[in-house]
């Protein structure tokens, strides 16, 4: 009989902690960590040691990785890209007839 | 094999400067990058002109191409001309950010001796930094990203297509993946794994999931990484996906719309009885609440209505029209001029 692998849902049900999140996204840790001052991501938690990041992060953490190696981004372009991909998305997501008027 | 102009790839005249090459190829991979574009074929262009980059960023690859002549057309049948690398040292010596697994067969034909050659410490190097798409085949496409050969337990990456009634219901679904190893000639090829996993029940598109242990094995007793499947789903005739919730047009009669209905309903899992209130205008959205993707919350169904005229085509159809127009003294027009 064939099995089947169970995954969880990253969004729903996974957090990571610094060490992790820089594993799962290819990002150095000199790089997550710079990415973290320029307020890219925000974490739970006082201490480095004690961050936790949402699931969510995930795809935002790879989408930084990607431009920072392919485009030699530094830490403060990261951060504004970001930011302007969130718009873009936003934007996107108003323009569309979709789902505005009777939310 | 097909001639690759790279020249024409990047848009550039064959005189070009070296910083017109990076200029240009830093103009369009902004422009394509996956993650800056929502063009469905940005993937395949980013992959294409970085191609294209990897040979004229190198003045040695570049030389050896340009050797080959201007009198080829891009996607053209070649065979390279015997020793026409004769006297060029780049074979061997490449420690490129990237591994080049996935570019054409004419990259590879012609520069691709380059793995043969490398070091460990580039092989490592390789591992920490390289990031593939590929494709994969029928049910589902997969797209493998991640560290192939040696590193210890690293995570990997790949994205799969799922119908949209597998995020209704569920569903058990067999995925290939691409996977980049090094042959016994030390040469990159991909390499087909076929993995069997639960696509559970609500998930939506952009979400990931996380397999444990199945990334790369580890090494000398490590554990080994995970497997993040990212989920998109796959474009419906009828169904358009909005995060959690589903819309499509139901076409309904002008009587319908007018004097009120129940009219039935497909959604992805089935159909629902609607009833659609009178006094309906054309492109009215109808919430189903909860009929969407059933994640936690669940997301809803949009019906929008389409209103859709009979045809004039007998006398009695006609009549009917006519008894229409007596009876509304309706002008379509009444605020279109002002």
């Amino acid at each position: 009989m064939t099995s089947y692998l169970e995954g969880e849902i990253v969004e729903e049900e996974v957090e990571f902690s610094f060490v992790e999140l820089c594993r799962v996204s290819g990002a150095s840790e000199e790089q997550l960590s710079m990415w973290i001052s320029e307020g890219a991501f925000e974490a739970r938690g006082a201490r480095p040691e004690e961050w936790r990041f949402s699931g969510a992060a995930l795809r935002r953490v790879r989408t930084a990785y990607r431009l920072a190696r392919d485009f030699e981004i530094n830490a403060a372009g990261i951060a504004l890209a970001l930011d302007l991909l969130d718009e873009i998305d936003a934007l996107r997501a108003q323009s569309k007839p979709s789902n505005l008027r009777q939310r | 094999m097909k001639y690759k102009d790279y020249y024409e790839i990047l848009g550039l005249q064959r005189t070009a400067t070296q910083d017109d090459v990076k200029r240009a190829y830093r103009k369009l991979a902004r422009k394509y990058h996956p993650d800056l574009t929502k063009q469905s074929d940005g993937e395949e262009r980013f992959k294409e002109v970085g191609e294209a980059y990897q040979v004229l960023k190198d003045i040695e690859k570049r030389a050896a191409y340009d050797r080959m002549g201007a009198q080829w057309q891009n996607g053209q049948d070649f065979q390279p001309p015997p020793n026409w690398d004769e006297g060029f040292e780049f074979s061997g010596a490449s420690n490129e950010e990237k591994t080049n697994a996935d570019f054409s067969d004419f990259f590879e034909a012609m520069f691709g001796g380059a793995h043969a050659g490398m070091h460990s410490r580039q092989r490592q190097r390789h591992d920490a930094r390289s990031d593939h798409y590929a494709q994969a085949d029928d049910d589902l496409e997969g797209a493998y990203s991640g560290a192939p050969f040696s590193a210890p337990g690293q995570d990997h990456h790949a994205k799969v297509v799922v119908d949209l009634v597998d995020a209704y219901r569920g569903a058990q679904r067999t995925i290939s993946l691409q996977m980049p190893a090094i042959d016994a000639q030390g040469h990159v090829k991909m390499q087909t794994r076929t993995l069997n996993v639960f696509i559970p029940k609500g998930v939506r598109a952009g979400q990931h999931l996380r397999l444990a242990g199945q990334g790369g094995a580890g090494l000398g007793g490590g554990s080994a990484g995970d497997l993040y499947l990212e989920i998109a789903i796959r474009e419906h005739p009828r169904f358009r996906v909005d995060g959690r919730d589903v819309s499509l047009d139901v076409p309904v009669a002008p009587w319908e719309a007018a004097l009120g209905a129940a009219v039935t309903v497909p959604t992805p899992d089935g159909s629902v009885e609607m009833t659609m209130p009178p006094g309906s205008s054309g492109g009215r959205r109808l919430r189903l609440k909860g009929r969407g993707i059933p994640a936690n919350p669940p997301g809803d169904l949009y019906v929008v209505l389409k209103i859709v005229l009979p045809p004039a085509d007998t006398d009695d159809a006609k009549a009917a029209y006519e008894t229409m127009r007596q009876a509304f003294n309706f002008d379509p027009r009444a605020n279109f001029h002002g």
